[in-house]
């Protein structure tokens, strides 16, 4: 027995498994003191060891956290900005994705004089830091009557959003082989009828890589948030913020953590269900007829 | 097929194609082409790669614009339509197949994009399996199939709309020899059942023999020659469509000119060569010519050929490849490698100083410096 579990190879195996095991603790360490703290009241927190369990856990600070904290002068917590939040994602997410889909496919499969010329165009937008257009966005927002709506936080980020989705789709479709789209157009399939027979069924990993980028993009903005949205508008992330700034009375930990874990979940949601799929779209290759 | 007995009775499938040129940028990859297509014809459009053939039929089909010319496809003139509205069916390469669709659907998808009804496209989707024998077949996705059931879903795609002419794009060229083959004669069956004009391009020379009622044969985006396979075979216009065909290659050998006659230099003798066309050396004026003359014309004496067109030449067998049904000896005539082709028994005992029975009934003659053929 000792013989063998100090052979080479156990020993190695030994360290990769320590390396690995110390070092998942060190990152999830951070997740596993916000959940204890959430669920431990105020007293225990400024009594006790950061990284005890809670003695009597409870799940006050959720509830408040989630329904009446104050996030600036009104205290109705994080729930309305929640679903702000999911306002603007859903729609901004769907409109980009599909966009992306179109202009990949356009890109593609039906070139035309200029065509890489204006990929090249778009993929610089994905390189264009958020800070530079914020003034220039606002002036647009303000002209077309959507400043501080969620109408408009949509469009900032579908606009924002079309040069990462394009890429993808135009990635993904450049491995489809051209003879597919001859072979449609022989049989009378038209432009939109190629895209919607062939393409589109052929695209489901494409667009779960693409719809979780944009999810976690989009949920996790706080800059056009916190810039282009009035005060009934406002995401989730900016909410959050503006609980962790409030404070009435003490500083409330538990419910901060608290805050923190909710406006986190739907992204940790997304990428557990379709995380598989994730990884199985980037590395997917051309399909094979 | 319902529609086969109405493309009979019409010329519902000549393809004529006039004066057609491509070019892609600056460089021409098709010039002044001109063939003229029978209803119900089976041509190959042969040639190296790189020659033209592909895009010739894409330009048939219109999935590229041609450059100048004009396309007739039964007596309309379709040089500037889309490939739907030209009632032709291909099959790829690749075959194309779209993955994502069951046999059934691959095979209807061209009747559902012309709006055919349904009970119509199952009764043809029927029909079209059970010619192919791929009915039991019909649930599956294309990448459960086998090479040779693809090819035959991808055939039977092109069947099912009963199209004016069926484009075959080296359609034989992903599959094994034995299939290959296979496929071969079955394309033959079919097309002698249906009698759809065809145009089929390959580069694989046995394929253009046995398929075609005639071949063109291109280089360098022109057609250097169109005739049926026998024309091509034993009557080639240049020294190119000589070499192209036939395999083993034709031989050819570089030799001086003595009146009329070829002299060669075999086995450390000297020959004097009478060919068909002496006259036409002669009146030339040339003093060496290029002989073609392929190695079936070279072998074992036989009795039974005697024209004053046979001789015997010494010959020194360097190499022999055994290859079944005949063996192919490699030796020298002025120098250069020849093949000529012995029974399997003479094969086995071919060696220096061996007598040759030379046929120059079917020899050509060529003008060494431009390829062309001296013809009587």
């Amino acid at each position: 027995m000792m013989s063998n579990l100090f052979s080479n190879l156990n020993i190695g195996r030994f360290v990769i498994y320590l390396f690995l095991i110390v070092f998942a603790l060190l990152y999830l360490s951070p997740l596993y003191v916000m959940l204890t703290t959430s669920l431990k009241d105020i007293e225990e927190i400024r009594s006790g060891n950061l990284l005890a369990l809670p003695n009597d856990p409870s799940f006050y600070a959720w509830t408040k956290a989630w329904s009446s904290a104050c996030t600036g002068s009104e205290c109705e917590g994080l729930a309305p900005f929640f679903w702000n939040s999911v306002r603007i994602v859903v729609p901004a997410v769907l409109i980009s994705t599909m966009i992306g889909a179109f202009n990949g496919y356009v890109l593609a499969k039906w070139r035309f004089r200029g065509s890489e010329f204006l990929f090249g165009a778009l993929l610089f937008g994905c390189f264009i830091p958020f800070q530079v257009i914020l003034l220039p966005m606002a002036m647009l927002l303000g002209f077309l009557g959507l400043s501080n709506t969620i109408t408009g936080l949509v469009l900032v980020h579908v606009i924002y959003g079309v040069a990462f989705t394009t890429l993808f789709f135009r990635n993904y479709y450049v491995g489809i082989p051209d003879e597919l789209v001859r072979a449609a157009r022989l049989d009378g399939a038209g432009f939109f009828a190629i895209f919607r027979h062939v393409f589109l069924p052929l695209s489901t990993s494409i667009f779960v890589v693409t719809i979780i980028w944009q999810f976690t993009q989009i949920w996790n903005d706080f800059l056009f948030g916190v810039v282009y949205s009035g005060s009934g508008t406002q995401p989730i992330t900016v909410a959050l913020n503006n609980l962790v700034n409030t404070s009435v009375g003490g500083k409330e930990y538990n419910v901060d953590m608290a805050a923190a874990i909710i406006a986190a979940l739907p992204t940790l949601f997304v990428y557990v269900v379709a995380g598989k799929y994730f990884v199985r779209g980037l590395t997917a290759g051309a399909v094979k007829g | 097929m319902n529609n086969t007995e109405q493309n009979n009775s019409s010329n519902a499938g000549d393809i004529k194609l006039k004066n057609i040129c491509k070019s892609f940028g600056t460089t021409e990859v098709l010039k002044n082409i001109d063939l003229d297509i029978q209803d119900g014809e089976f041509l190959i459009l042969i040639g190296p790669s790189g020659c033209g053939k592909s895009t010739l039929m894409n330009l048939i089909a219109g999935l590229e614009d041609i450059s100048s010319g004009e396309i007739i496809i039964g007596g309309s003139d379709v040089s500037e339509k889309s490939p739907k509205d030209r009632d032709i069916a291909m099959v790829f390469q690749s075959y194309a197949l779209y993955p994502t669709m069951n046999v059934a659907r691959n095979i209807s998808f061209g009747l559902e994009m012309r709006k055919v009804p349904k009970s119509e496209q199952e009764s043809i989707i029927n029909e079209v399996a059970e010619l192919l024998q791929i009915d039991h077949l019909l649930d599956r996705k294309p990448g459960q199939l086998s090479g040779g059931q693809r090819q035959r879903v991808a055939m039977g795609r092109a069947l099912a709309r009963s199209p004016k002419a069926f484009l075959f794009d080296e359609p034989l060229s992903n599959l094994d020899a034995k299939l290959r083959v296979e496929m071969r004669t079955e394309i033959k069956k079919l097309h002698q059942r249906l009698r759809t004009t065809t145009v089929y391009v390959t580069h694989d020379q046995v394929e253009a023999m046995t398929l075609a009622d005639r071949i063109a044969v291109l280089k360098d985006g022109v057609v250097q020659q169109l005739g049926t396979p026998y024309e091509i075979y034993n009557d080639p216009a240049n020294k190119f469509v000589a070499d192209f065909m036939g395999s083993p290659g034709m031989n050819f050998i570089e030799c001086v000119v003595l009146n009329g006659n070829l002299i060669v230099e075999s086995g450390n003798q000297t020959f004097e060569i009478t060919v068909p066309c002496s006259e036409a050396i002669q009146s030339s004026g040339l003093d060496t010519v290029l002989l073609g003359i392929r190695p079936e014309m070279l072998t074992d004496p036989k009795p039974h050929h005697n024209s004053s067109f046979v001789q015997e030449v010494v010959f020194d067998v360097e190499v022999t490849e055994p290859m079944g049904a005949d063996t192919i000896a490699i030796g020298q005539w002025n120098g250069v490698e020849i093949q000529t082709r012995l029974s399997p028994e003479t094969g086995e005992v071919a060696g220096n100083g061996f007598a040759l029975q030379v046929d120059t009934s079917k020899a050509i003659v060529f003008d060494p410096r431009t390829g062309q053929r001296i013809r009587e």
